[in-house]
């Protein structure tokens, strides 16, 4: 049984044929999205939340400090008014603004959201953060998406991903602040620019999914129109960074 | 990366023991001795004050009808502290030091007392309406921040 955010998985396979895997209405972990800045995590976030409208359940709630910029290209079918409809935007200005919705989420009428997302968790940890609030805007993020699962009733659950901004090499205050986010979350996406992938501009997403299951790769790459393609990362042992000559096929 | 995840998820073992007396408690309405050496020998202090906490009824459970849950545990300074019901958090001070800056405990006195508490039936109830509940959760926030 496949349990990790199964959204962001079922995101990122779509690059691959195999698309009628059987899929589980089961919620996994909550996912930390984690890579530096421009590293497709607002791109990869959206996708989850079409993947996630379209599978006939109920909306997603998609938090973020600023509208989206545009909308990710190339994906006709998903990008279908429907599937658009069932994604609740919402734009908290500051964390008191996001706390406050978080609190009173349970307030909401209509039915509970199947996928909770945040993009850029960066821009709400700014000032002097101690260790505490930290937590508790994780603790709160997990808890609400608990309460939306509660109110989905047994058997399925809401999803919950929130991207996070990393420098290269944070300094000691990000990496006590990274830490305390993992207890939280203990499933995680790494993304990292890689020049060797098939496209313009490619990534790698490494998914741990926090011990319950195996870890999986694939390439994220971005043409330069803004299309998105997503294929599984060569199964190769040992040293994924070894360089095998298949960077030609990315020249353009 | 293989770190424990005691902010979600607590030891297996400990998973195990609060089960067991789950179990004991319900065929014999207490706490066998063995257990309470159990919890000694895992938590040291906190188990004892974390009992006392439980028989001082110090945790109180708030729900509002959207079914949104918290705890509130009562502590020995007369402090109110919350704790989330989906996952370790508490809002007191050993939680911010211990468990999150250190990392050298798993659970501060009053999350231990919200999970005795579980297992012997024992917290306090408490229904209040949706907004109270927002407020609960939300002022503790801006006293602490």
């Amino acid at each position: 049984m496949l349990r990790m955010a199964e959204a962001l998985r079922r995101a990122l396979n779509l690059g691959s044929s195999a698309e009628s895997e059987e899929y589980t209405t089961e919620a996994g972990p909550p996912l930390l999205l984690l890579g530096g800045p421009g590293s497709g995590k607002t791109a990869l976030l959206f996708t989850a939340a079409l993947e996630a409208a379209g599978e006939g359940r109920g909306p997603v709630l998609f938090l973020t400090r600023r509208p989206l910029q545009s909308l990710p290209r190339g994906r006709g079918a998903a990008l279908d008014p429907l599937r658009l409809q069932k994604i609740r935007f919402q734009y908290p200005p500051s964390t008191h603004e996001l706390l406050q919705l978080l609190c009173s989420a349970h307030e909401a009428r209509g039915p509970a959201p199947s996928l909770l997302l945040l993009d850029g968790l960066e821009e709400y940890l700014v000032g002097d953060w101690g260790p505490q609030e930290v937590a508790y805007l994780a603790a709160l993020l997990l808890d609400t998406a608990a309460h939306f699962s509660h109110q989905i009733g047994p058997g399925q659950g809401c999803g919950l991903i929130v991207a996070l901004q990393i420098q290269e090499q944070g300094d000691s205050g990000d990496a006590l602040q990274l830490s305390l986010l993992q207890r939280y979350f203990p499933a995680q996406c790494w993304l990292q620019v890689d020049a060797q992938g098939p496209g313009q501009h490619c990534l790698r997403a490494c998914l741990d999914p926090g011990g319950q299951g195996p870890r999986a790769e694939w390439w994220v790459a971005f043409r330069p129109d803004g299309e998105m393609t997503v294929t599984p990362w060569p199964a190769q042992a040992g040293n994924p960074s070894s360089d095998k000559g298949s960077s030609s096929e990315g020249q353009p | 990366m293989a770190v424990a995840l005691p902010g979600v998820t607590l030891p297996s073992v400990v998973e195990e023991l609060l089960s067991e007396m789950a179990a004991a408690v319900q065929e014999n309405a207490q706490i066998p001795d063995e257990h309470l050496l159990s919890l000694k020998f895992i938590f040291g202090s906190s188990a004892v004050q974390a009992l006392d906490l439980v028989d001082r009824q110090s945790i109180t459970l708030i729900s509002s009808p959207s079914g949104r849950r918290v705890y509130q545990v009562l502590g020995s300074s007369r402090r109110t502290y919350t704790c989330l019901a989906s996952c370790h958090y508490c809002s007191c001070p050993a939680f911010a030091f211990s468990v999150l800056r250190k990392n050298d405990s798993l659970l501060c006195k009053h999350l231990l007392a919200v999970y005795l508490s579980q297992v012997t039936r024992t917290c306090r109830q408490l229904q209040v309406s949706d907004k109270q509940l927002t407020d609960i959760l939300f002022t503790k926030k801006k006293q602490e921040a």
